[in-house]
């Protein structure tokens, strides 16, 4: 990683550019093969070449690293830079660096998950709304009355929490009956295993709304192997290449698309702004878009 | 009446922990009578199972030695995604399958030869080192995307099901317990039955004994990780096929359940005890337990609490049979 | 070179000027050995005196630096401990060297299990194993509640029965014991030397290294001492007494030079 810091700063002085404000983005995971991540990065980069500032791009090498964050983040401040843009992969095992970042005079927002410092930006995806949509849309197409479940996130964490609440109280909403909640810890193999156990305690449940699309796709083989999938609609969340595979192939119902795009070009957008001296709103919506067979086309 | 009690003791020693399982069935039973005897769900804790279990009895084999592996979470997701990736290249199913055992092996044979060759002081460093590797590479191979879409013939394992003409479709025996079954009494007939089975016994209980009777104990210790490299790779072709995909992060502290199977099943952390239905018992008690959790709405913040508390009890149990038997 | 003593018979194990280093230091320099069928040679000597390192030699587990060992009249070299068990030569160590998970029948054959070969494994023919080894146990008359009994459940003069007749199973013609009684109840004592005895009966020749004198005047037929790496001296016991091979363990050697095989440079 440092050496390609390095490599990255020896690139810039090269193409002159050195003198340019720099600006960081540290993410959750990686950007390569991640494409949640690699949208947020695009998004970023594409700024910073309209805003002709540089934007350098981090992240631990896996979401749980979070020591590895709070360490690129400190070696970062030593450096000097003009922003940071942060994915926390823990908002309070994080706080302390964003704090220290603040009093170097360094402007720092949330992007993607929120921190837990007050009085800095959150730019990113209402997951609490974006959950509500599926709901919302899954109110849409059930009768009154009809039992559903909810494959929950992990529920320590932020996201989880919301998209877990969010569609429970949309559900509720227009008088769904949500009789299982379990997670499936975001993994692929937990939520096909948490699927199975909703099915044999819950054979009438008309839908299930899975907090991200690893399990909403685990649902969709434990619904397939019990000979149900056409009974049960399935709703994830994120949008990612294979859910959509999923949705075209009528696997999967639908699925919400973040605007990771939007997250990256914002951060970079907001933190030029706060160098400026401006400010800005303490919560950025990166907004939801609900996708199902007529647009998922785009999300392959 | 006294004349019987050693044989009851006995055969607690040796079955205690199936009453166990059975008393624990009873308990699921009573708390969910709709759900908990459904063949649905009796299907669905062996599907949900059979790759601990395969993990678990890799795992046994070492913790045998007094040994540790605590790579095989990592080694089964290598594996899975090492034959996710060839399936999707379209490289023919029947050498598709055997990639994720393969690369098992090769990881097993590394964890050994790292243990004997680099004489590393305990195998929890070397495992600890290739723990690491192993999940490294698996998220390398695709820069840590998943792969989906394997192909009816590599599933197979993972997914087929027979009903027999008899169970109603979504039930029946799972292909996976046919492997787990086999796995388990060929792990039984190995260990029991065949000289480099108690020679494996026997450096639990002495290795200096096994040393001195001629036993090349880094050569059985070679074979030991490879067999447990083993289990994990076919794990890891189960759960691939089970889900349909390979995925960088599969398996994540699927060490520690192995583990901990193990110990509640009886096997002494000091190597040289323990059975193979013991071991199967407590892959069962684990899945039970989350099971019966998961069917009365438990939150499963409450389910780790009771592993944990299921762990210590077991070995303390053990412990109080130990001290038992000593006195007799 | 020694003079021969003991028993006429032609020497089993011959070791001739047998040196071991190891680095800088000589732990052997020069020591001479011989011991023949039936015959029991009690090996005494101070730690460090290089019994063990001796002992070591003689069952494979060290190659000595420079001379030979030689068996029933030809010369041997022994690369590992299976070299010298292949002849016969077996060693009960101090601490019995025995699992204690595993029954008696096991631990008795462990690494030498009777059984069929099939794809480079021995599938165990345990019947047979336990047959062999409760009749091996008969003809040395060791006792036990039952061969499948574990051996962590034994006193410790079982454990080493049980350890003498794992040495015994296969026709051992040398039995090598490191301190036989030293880990055992004074009460079993009696019960594992005369196990020793009856080996020598039935023509093993054994090699006891003790420093109890008890047990070398007890079976013995021959004592020899090593000081500082080297022979010592060597007696038959009926020649000597045991103030005398005290005095040998402590490289004296006062009124005792009449002896002819004593002539050996130090």
């Amino acid at each position: 990683m440092k050496k390609l810091i390095l490599a990255g700063a020896a690139l810039a002085l090269m193409s002159g550019t050195a003198l340019a404000d720099k600006f960081l983005l540290d993410m959750k995971g990686p950007g390569a093969g991640n494409p949640f991540w690699a949208a947020v990065e695009a998004g970023a980069m594409e700024k910073g070449k309209e805003l002709g500032v540089e934007v350098m791009v981090m992240s631990p090498p896996t979401e749980s690293d979070v020591a590895a964050q709070i360490a690129q983040i400190e070696d970062m401040i030593a450096q000097g830079l003009d922003g940071i843009a942060l994915a926390p992969t823990d908002p309070n095992a994080l706080a302390p660096v964003v704090d220290a970042a603040k009093a170097a005079g360094i402007p720092v927002v949330f992007v993607d998950t929120k921190g837990s410092n007050e009085g800095v930006t959150f730019i990113g995806t209402d997951n609490e709304a974006g959950a509500k949509l599926a709901a919302d849309y899954i109110c849409g197409k059930l009768e009154k009355g009809s039992e559903v479940a909810i494959l929950q996130g992990i529920i320590t964490q932020s996201t989880g929490q919301a998209r877990a609440n969010g569609s429970k109280a949309g559900l509720e909403a227009c008088g769904l009956k949500v009789v299982a909640e379990q997670t499936g810890e975001w993994d692929r193999a937990k939520g096909q295993a948490a699927m199975e156990n909703i099915i044999t305690g819950n054979p009438n449940i008309k839908a299930v709304f899975a907090s991200n699309d690893n399990m909403a796709l685990g649902a969709v083989e434990a619904l397939k192997s019990a000979g149900k999938l056409a009974d049960v609609m399935v709703v994830g969340f994120d949008a990612n290449p294979d859910a959509a595979v999923s949705v075209l192939a009528g696997d999967m119902t639908a699925t919400v698309a973040q605007a990771p795009k939007n997250m990256g070009g914002f951060g970079i957008q907001a933190l030029v702004d706060l160098k400026a001296g401006k400010t800005i709103p303490p919560v950025i919506d990166t907004g939801t878009v609900l996708v199902d067979k007529s647009n998922a086309e785009q999300y392959k | 009446m006294l004349g019987n009690s050693p044989r009851i003791s006995s055969f607690l020693e040796h079955y205690g922990i199936v009453v166990i399982v059975v008393a624990m069935m009873a308990f699921l039973y009573a708390s969910r009578p709709d759900v908990f005897m459904s063949l649905a769900n009796l299907t669905n804790i062996i599907k949900q199972n059979a790759t601990l279990a395969l993990l678990a009895l890799g795992m046994f084999v070492v913790i045998v030695t007094a040994g540790i592996d605590l790579s095989v979470g990592s080694v089964m997701a290598l594996g899975m995604m090492c034959l996710a990736v060839t399936a999707k290249a379209g490289v023919p199913w029947p050498i598709v399958i055997l990639i994720g055992p393969l690369v098992g092996i090769t990881a097993g044979l590394v964890n050994g030869l790292g243990l004997t060759v680099l004489r590393l002081p305990h195998p929890f460093i070397m495992t600890l080192g290739t723990l690491n590797i192993a999940r490294g590479l698996s998220s390398l191979i695709t820069e840590g995307a998943p792969v989906s879409g394997l192909g009816r013939e590599v599933r197979y394992l993972g997914q087929a099901n027979y009903d027999f003409g008899f169970f109603p479709p979504p039930t029946g025996l799972p292909a996976s317990l046919f492997v787990v079954g086999i796995s388990a009494v060929g792990m039984w007939f190995f260990l029991n039955r065949t000289s480099m089975g108690r020679h494996i016994f026997a450096i639990g209980g002495n290795p200096h004994a096994a040393r001195v009777s001629g036993i090349n104990v880094d050569r059985v210790l070679v074979y030991v990780y490879a067999i447990s490299g083993f289990f994990a790779g076919l794990g890891g072709l189960l759960l691939a096929g089970r889900t349909d995909s390979g995925f960088p992060l599969a398996g994540q502290n699927a060490e520690l359940d192995a583990i901990a199977a193990v110990i509640i099943g009886g096997a002494s952390f000091f190597g040289g005890r323990g059975t193979v239905l013991g071991v199967m018992a407590g892959v069962l008690i684990m899945g039970l337990m989350r099971n019966g959790l998961n069917l009365n709405n438990v939150s499963p913040f409450w389910q780790q609490i009771l592993i944990g508390l299921v762990i210590i009890a077991a070995v303390y149990i053990d412990v109080l049979r130990r001290h038992a038997a000593v006195r007799r | 070179m020694t003079d021969r003593t003991g028993p006429a018979a032609e020497p089993l194990l011959e070791a001739r000027g047998v040196k071991k280093y190891f680095g800088a230091i000589t732990a052997l320099n020069g020591v001479s050995f011989h011991v023949a069928p039936g015959e029991a040679l009690g090996v005494v000597g101070d730690n460090g005196a290089g019994k063990s390192t001796l002992m070591k030699v003689l069952s494979g587990l060290y190659t000595p630096s420079e001379g030979e060992l030689y068996f029933a009249g030809s010369p041997v070299k022994f690369h590992s401990p299976r070299d010298a068990r292949k002849m016969g030569i077996e060693m009960v160590y101090q601490d019995f060297a025995l699992a204690g998970n595993m029954p008696i029948y096991e631990n008795i054959y462990l690494g030498r299990e009777p059984g069929r070969k099939f794809a480079g494994l021995t599938i165990i023919d345990r019947d047979l194993a336990r047959r062999m080894a409760a009749e091996h146990l008969d003809k040395l008359k060791i006792h036990v509640k039952s061969i499948d009994q574990n051996v962590e459940e034994l006193s410790g003069g079982q454990r080493q029965a049980v350890a003498i007749a794992r040495a015994t199973a296969f026709d051992a013609k040398v039995v090598i014991m490191d301190e036989p009684t030293a880990a055992l109840a004074i009460k079993e004592v009696g019960k594992v030397l005369d196990l020793i005895k009856s080996l020598k009966e039935h023509g093993v020749a054994v090699i006891i290294i003790s420093h109890r004198m008890d047990d070398i005047f007890y079976c013995c037929d021959r004592v020899m001492a090593l000081y500082q790496g080297a022979n010592f001296a060597d007696a038959p016991l009926k020649d000597t007494n045991r103030n005398e091979v005290i005095g040998w363990i402590m490289g004296t050697k006062g009124h005792t030079q009449s002896f002819a095989h004593d002539k050996v440079q130090h």
